[in-house]
């Protein structure tokens, strides 16, 4: 059973198409990158399948159940089982680094014990133990990227869904998260969905790319395969 | 340099007109006949009468701020962050009392109670004054929900339900306009006289005028507004202090966020619908109905039209001469504290809001100590004190607006035209005002509003045969009928009512920056 399923699946905003014809499977455990320009629909594919809009046609399903279809959502955001980190990272400014953690282990209704036991384990997992009592503005680009990380993985989620993630990063911080993406992604074993514009970056990450150009997948396939595609149209 | 100078102008113009006759008068109270003395004060300390009234005036404030508090905010995230129908009748409805001197609600409120005890004192004040500034917290509540970051929000969507998304996220992240509003609150129901005056409950903002009106005493009369003064200084310094840097951090706040996350109410939507129904026709319509029916005989309206008189001429147009001022005025200090252009920008900010925050007798009976002499005769016995009174309480309202307007614009829009070699004067006139204009008449109608029900500072500098129609209605009511009072009130709602109303048909729903 697929993690997660889109077939067909179309979106327009007052009349216009955004995302036409959608279809994907991410399977479990898969590293799907979403590359393309800007507008070209990564973003809407990542807000479809955590909740956040409904599609104007066709059907989205989470691990075999139908979640979305035809302009109608049937599961709200926080019964989906996904993690999401966002491209401004939309920390709670007003919660301590913990607090940003702990909101969803208490909405969860994690006993107490076990939700310290966790909060614990993932700050040592990304390193930030010293900074458990401090609040997003006074944590640095990297560190606030290890707290979102650590807010979606606490939960446990079955996708994590990354939206350009690292976009505002220096080049050098980019480049050792990706590996401790790549590391989470293998110690926690969720299906990744990361959206990014950076060919590089996608290259670093994927499994498997989907190349989509005006709300459509232009191409698809693994990295071996993608990488043939560039060469080709580098040297045409 | 251009710049620096009309910004110069116009704080050094604010500081005369607001600051400068406050500090005038509270030297006068410690340099008596040239000696420096406490004396004065000494006596105010002493007496528990005073003490006795200023428990009352900051109960009466709690209670007001408490229940504007529980049912503005509810009511601003509803009208504001949800897909119930009829939002903007329910908001027009619910904002009517705030653009009314508060008396006149509760004259309208008496004529529906007629004269049931409960509704006089302490809790006929709290209901009144709560339901005339309910609207600011309502209001404050839907603009800052309209800021916050749309991302925080889907982030806890995928947690939690809206009800704890509201409550963990939403609300703490819009809590330094909850608290603004607080303040807001708190302070002008300390500095309200005429609705505990009408309903016979003993406040301290009655005190100052008492002493000024009555025994015509400046010195006990400024001694007499220490207590509110005070007060007023030490909220306004934490909010300059802890509110106002809360706000500056990001606090998930986004000025130009293009989406904006709607609560779908489902098969709640009905219910809150009937409740809010029920709501404002028990609160606003049916006593402004009450009223309406005691007003509606042809004799009667004719009779208060000769009795408002030349009243009402003078209430449109000092109001729409206050508002022109208070928008130029507020526009350029608007810009002054948005572009940080000056230094004591923020102290320009905190002082606009004080002399809001500042009952109105203090900053009446400062007018008057200092422009009462015979070389200043032209502005002390003329309507340009009432005009000054004007500037000096409600910039903060223009001001602010200006704010929100240039928040607006992105700075890289003045800065295209900088980089082209626009001097100032035509950056500001050929790409700031156009892209304002609607904000800007926005603001003007809101100054003239303001100006329109203003009661408080008007009754402390208005010079003889000049008085504004609400004073009219408030000095007649003690003798003249119910009936002619009602009349009076109909003309002062129409007369505030016919341009809010032509104003909100006039600008499409979109683009008041």
């Amino acid at each position: 059973m697929n993690a997660a399923e889109f077939k067909s699946v179309g979106k327009s905003y007052h009349g216009k198409e955004v995302l036409i014809d959608f279809s994907l499977a991410v399977e479990k455990g898969e590293r799907i990158v979403l590359l393309g320009p800007s507008g070209c629909g990564k973003t809407t594919v990542l807000r479809l399948l955590a909740g956040f809009i409904a599609p104007t046609s066709g059907v989205i399903s989470i691990t075999g159940e139908i979640v979305a279809k035809d302009g109608r959502n049937f599961k709200e955001p926080e019964d989906r089982g996904l993690g999401m980190v966002f491209q401004d990272l939309a920390l709670w400014p007003h919660m301590t680094a913990k607090e940003n953690i702990e909101f969803g282990l208490k909405a969860k209704k994690i006993p107490d014990k076990e939700r310290q036991e966790r909060i614990r384990n993932i700050f040592g997992l990304l390193q930030i133990e010293d900074k458990i009592n401090t609040k997003p503005s006074l944590l640095s680009g990297g560190q606030k990227q290890r707290v979102a990380l650590a807010r979606s993985l606490v939960l446990l989620p079955k996708i994590l869904l990354m939206d350009e993630p690292l976009s505002s990063l220096d080049f050098e911080l980019s480049f050792k998260l990706r590996a401790e993406i790549l590391n989470l992604q293998k110690n926690f074993g969720f299906a990744l969905l990361y959206v990014t514009h950076d060919l590089e970056e996608a290259f670093s990450i994927a499994t498997k790319i989907v190349l989509m150009k005006n709300g459509r997948i232009d191409q698809i396939g693994s990295c071996g395969k993608m990488k043939q595609y560039f060469e080709n149209i580098k040297t045409r | 340099m251009a710049k620096r100078l009309t910004l110069l102008f116009f704080v050094v113009l604010f500081l005369i007109i607001g600051l400068v006759p406050i500090a005038a008068m509270f030297l006068k109270t410690i340099y008596v006949d040239g000696h420096f003395t406490l004396r004065l004060y000494r006596a105010l300390f002493d007496s528990s009468r005073e003490w006795g009234l200023v428990g009352n005036s900051v109960m009466l404030a709690f209670f007001v701020t408490a229940a504007a508090l529980s049912a503005g905010i509810p009511l601003g995230v509803v009208l504001s962050k949800t897909d119930l129908p009829f939002k903007s009748i329910f908001t027009f409805l619910f904002t009517i009392p705030l653009l009314l001197p508060p008396y006149i609600t509760a004259i309208a409120w008496s004529y529906w109670v007629k004269k049931e005890i409960w509704f006089f004192g302490l809790p006929g004040c709290v209901l009144i004054l709560s339901i005339s500034f309910l609207p600011i917290v309502m209001f404050l509540t839907m603009a800052y929900l309209k800021s916050v970051n749309p991302g925080i929000e889907e982030a806890g969507k995928l947690l939690s339900g809206w009800f704890g998304v509201l409550k963990n996220i939403t609300i703490p992240a819009i809590m330094p306009g909850i608290l603004l509003s607080a303040v807001l609150v708190f302070l002008l129901t300390l500095g309200e006289f005429s609705v505990p005056n009408f309903l016979r409950y003993k406040v301290f903002s009655n005190e100052s005028f008492t002493q000024f009106s009555a025994f015509y005493d400046f010195n006990a009369a400024t001694v007499s507004t220490m207590p509110l003064l005070l007060i007023a200084f030490v909220i306004l310094l934490f909010e300059a202090i802890f509110l106002h840097r809360k706000t500056q951090e990001s606090y998930g706040m986004t000025p130009d966020s293009d989406r904006f996350l709607v609560i779908e109410l489902k098969s709640s939507k009905k219910w809150i619908v009937i409740l809010l129904s029920l709501a404002s026709f028990i609160l606003i319509v049916l006593p402004f109905a009450a009223l309406v029916r005691e007003a509606l005989n042809l004799g009667i309206l004719r009779e208060a039209l000769e009795k408002a008189g030349d009243s009402l001429l003078r209430s449109i147009s000092y109001a729409g001469i206050g508002a022109s001022i208070l928008t130029v005025i507020g526009f350029f200090l608007g810009y002054l504290i948005y572009k940080k252009a000056l230094p004591g920008w923020r102290g320009v900010d905190m002082l606009t809001l004080f002399f809001l925050a500042l009952p109105s007798a203090v900053t009446g009976i400062g007018l008057i100590g200092f422009w009462n002499r015979p070389a200043t005769n032209f502005i002390y016995g003329t309507p340009a004190i009432i005009i000054l009174g004007y500037v000096a309480c409600y910039t903060v309202l223009t001001s602010r607006m200006t704010i929100s307007g240039l928040s607006q614009i992105s700075s890289s829009i003045e800065e295209a035209a900088e980089i082209s070699g626009i001097k100032w004067w035509r950056r500001v006139f050929g790409v700031l005002v156009p892209l304002m204009k609607r904000g800007l008449l926005a603001s003007w109608l809101i100054a003239y509003i303001f100006c329109l029900r203003d009661v408080g500072v008007t009754m402390a500098v208005y010079p003889p045969a000049h008085d504004t129609l609400p004073i009219r209605i408030f000095t007649l009511m003690a003798n003249a009928s119910g009936s002619l009072i009602a009349g009076l009130c109909l003309i002062m709602i129409l007369s505030t009512l016919l341009p809010f109303s032509l104003f909100m048909l006039s600008v499409p729903k979109k683009g008041m920056a």
